[in-house]
């Protein structure tokens, strides 16, 4: 059983991811964001609940919908969000963008391409490895990329040298528009993981508690050097695969069903009453996480956009201004 | 106590024993150089670039992959992105297309898209060229690599530019292609007509300056890997008839040194690109482009060109000669420069 303090701890971390996307959303609509965003609302307790078991020595590689990694990596909030809105004060200079924030201090990194943030991460696990530090890298993708061929090429090369390596799978059923159920040769992503010699876990990724615990566990095992391990966190995207998908392939009526149903935080606001928790402050917290994203935003959207003249910088050391 | 070692003999040395010398003082001096690639380990590759290594190094410095390179070149970024200076090896250079992905997309544009922040200490190292292995086995694709921003992009021919580039590639922060030719590869000191005279001891030379290897002053021959050979060789021809040519060595293609290029051919106001690469919007036009932006529509009064045409490479010995510019295509197209004014 978990304490008020953990409890309320995990829910304003959901809360500041919300908050955070609502930001980008709001963000979007104002044009202060061009090009794909890809939010992640109704997968909070992913993020959230994989923030305590990371360590800062870990490494992360993460998706086209990273935002709620790189908070729970321990990306500087201000910095993610001032790349979003594409500033020169951005985590990556204004050169990255939503899909590409590279944060060398934290150890955090994306991309944009299905299924290649896991080869990443190996490398990640390699290093650790070879210099004997206990450290696990994190490699998340989604069900889509559990079928590419990085994902099977890694886990290949990791479950051989039993390295430290965690593939989180949000598996939210949808791959854009090709559902899980349709494509998939198993009824579980994380019962592959035997043809790699990993352990496979599977969770209700829509339980912040459920995530912590098997996420714990699962970089637990890697960290002492029972090799990859293969984490799937079963949970619903309630928006489109990017801002502007027009959802063809899904009635309204499933889109309701699931943001009635499956809401993370919503669920999680029963369990916090039930340990003792008075929904007045529930509610003053996530208004405060609200609050403080809201500021935020105003204060990116009056930072400068990147000079023109520095379009061509940062291809090569050489051209690097510190 | 006097030990002597002694040198080796550098006319009788194959040239991947020179790369696998290379990087194996690299490696000497840097830990954090790490080797991955099919056949590299145990079977020393399969041309011999890393013959010793693993011996030397051991097993997870010189890394045997299984065939996975979508898996081990993004390995190799998330090392570099741990802080390892990783060397891949994608045996031929054909394989790209089956891990572009992590080349083009993760190692060349990192360095940029995170604004300078991450750097990206990577090698890949890979042979090119024509020794009759047909369409899947005989492509150079510099070209490839060098229209995709972000990469620097390493063509040496001689034995002491292969041994000075492959250190500066090493030492390096950016993603360097380093790309070996297979008809080279085959081949002793003593078989190459310029430079292959070594140092035993590790230098590097600069990655970006073309080479002039034969002075001339008739016209101007720019190319490189081992057609620079058959340059020379057809120049040597010309020499004979009263044409003398400048051969130079371009070394790189990223970045490409066009002012060597157009310093040579505005003193022979003819020049010709040869590259055993594609031809269409390939390094042959976009040197001559650049050349002729610097000294001017004036400023030459021939600006040709040999190139592969835009087929496969045939299998047949015959096929492969009229498609792959040679000692002779050279040779017919610098007197036919020659005759014309």
């Amino acid at each position: 059983m978990i304490t008020a303090d953990t409890a309320r701890a995990r829910f304003c971390r959901m809360a500041a991811m919300r908050a955070f996307d609502e930001s980008c959303l709001a963000a979007m609509r104002r044009n202060i964001i061009h090009g794909e965003l890809h939010l992640g609302f109704g997968q909070e307790a992913v993020g959230a609940g994989i923030a305590e078991a990371l360590r800062s020595e870990d490494a992360v590689v993460s998706t086209h919908r990273n935002h709620y990694h790189g908070l729970a990596k321990g990306v500087d909030r201000r910095a993610l969000l001032a790349e979003i809105c594409e500033r020169e004060a951005g985590l990556c200079r204004g050169r990255g963008g939503h899909m590409h924030p590279f944060d060398p201090q934290t150890n955090f990194s994306a991309t944009g391409i299905v299924g290649a943030s896991v080869p990443v991460a190996l490398g990640y696990a390699y290093a650790f490895a070879a210099r004997n530090h206990p450290a696990v890298a994190v490699g998340v993708t989604g069900d889509g990329g559990s079928h590419t061929g990085g994902f099977h090429e890694a886990l290949v090369m990791a479950g051989a040298e039993k390295l430290p390596l965690v593939v989180l799978v949000e598996n939210n059923s949808l791959a854009i528009s090709v559902r899980f159920n349709d494509i998939s040769p198993t009824k579980t992503i994380a019962e592959r993981a035997s043809a790699y010699a990993a352990l496979g876990l599977h969770v209700d990724g829509t339980d912040v508690d459920a995530v912590a615990d098997v996420f714990a566990s699962g970089m637990q095992h890697a960290r002492e050097g029972g090799g990859p391990v293969i984490i799937e966190a079963t949970c619903h995207r309630f928006r489109g695969h990017f801002e502007g998908d027009p959802e063809a392939y899904r009635s309204k009526e499933e889109r309701q069903h699931l943001k009635d149903n499956y809401d993370p935080i919503v669920r999680y606001k029963k369990r916090l009453i039930a340990l003792g928790i008075a929904a007045d402050e529930i509610d003053e917290l996530q208004r405060q996480e609200k609050t403080t994203m809201n500021k935020l935003l105003l204060e990116v959207i009056n930072l400068p956009m990147p000079e023109v003249s520095g379009a061509f910088n940062y291809r090569f050391v050489e051209e690097t201004v510190s | 106590m006097n030990q002597q070692v002694r040198a080796p003999d550098r006319l009788a040395m194959p040239l991947p024993a020179t790369i696998a010398e290379a990087i194996g003082l690299e490696m000497e001096r840097d830990p954090e150089i790490f080797c991955l690639g099919e056949d590299i380990g145990r079977a020393g590759g399969v041309f011999g670039t890393t013959k010793g290594l693993q011996e030397r190094f051991g097993k997870h410095r010189v890394i045997d992959t299984p065939i996975t390179e979508m898996g081990f070149s993004g390995m190799a970024v998330g090392m570099a992105q741990a802080g390892m200076r990783p060397l891949v090896e994608i045996m031929f250079v054909d394989f790209i297309g089956v891990c572009l992905e992590q080349i083009y997309n993760a190692a060349a544009k990192i360095p940029y898209m995170s604004g300078g922040k991450q750097r990206m200490p990577l090698v890949i190292k890979t042979a090119g060229g024509c020794i009759g292995s047909a369409a899947q086995h005989s492509q150079c694709l510099w070209g490839l690599f060098a229209h995709l921003p972000g990469m620097k992009v390493v063509t040496p021919c001689s034995p002491h530019d292969h041994k000075g580039l492959m250190a500066a590639a090493l030492r390096s922060d950016d993603p360097v292609i380093f790309i070996e030719h297979k008809a080279l590869l085959l081949r002793k000191g003593r078989d190459f007509l310029h430079h292959p005279e070594v140092d035993d001891k590790a230098y590097t030379l600069p990655i970006g300056k073309a080479a002039v290897v034969r002075p001339g002053t008739d016209v101007t021959l720019a190319t490189l890997s081992a057609t620079v050979e058959y340059a020379l060789a057809a120049a040597n021809e010309l020499a004979i008839e009263g044409i003398s040519v400048q051969v130079i060595d371009l070394r790189s293609v990223v970045p490409l040194d066009s002012d060597t290029v157009a310093a040579s051919a505005a003193t022979t106001g003819r020049l010709l690109v040869v590259d055993e690469d594609y031809v269409s919007f390939g390094l042959s036009a976009e040197l001559l482009l650049r050349v002729i932006d610097k000294l001017g529509f004036d400023g030459l009064s021939q600006a040709e060109r040999l190139a592969v045409p835009d087929v496969p490479i045939p299998a047949a010995l015959s096929l492969e000669r009229a498609v792959v510019p040679g000692q002779q295509m050279i040779a017919d197209k610098l007197r036919q420069m020659a005759k014309g004014s």
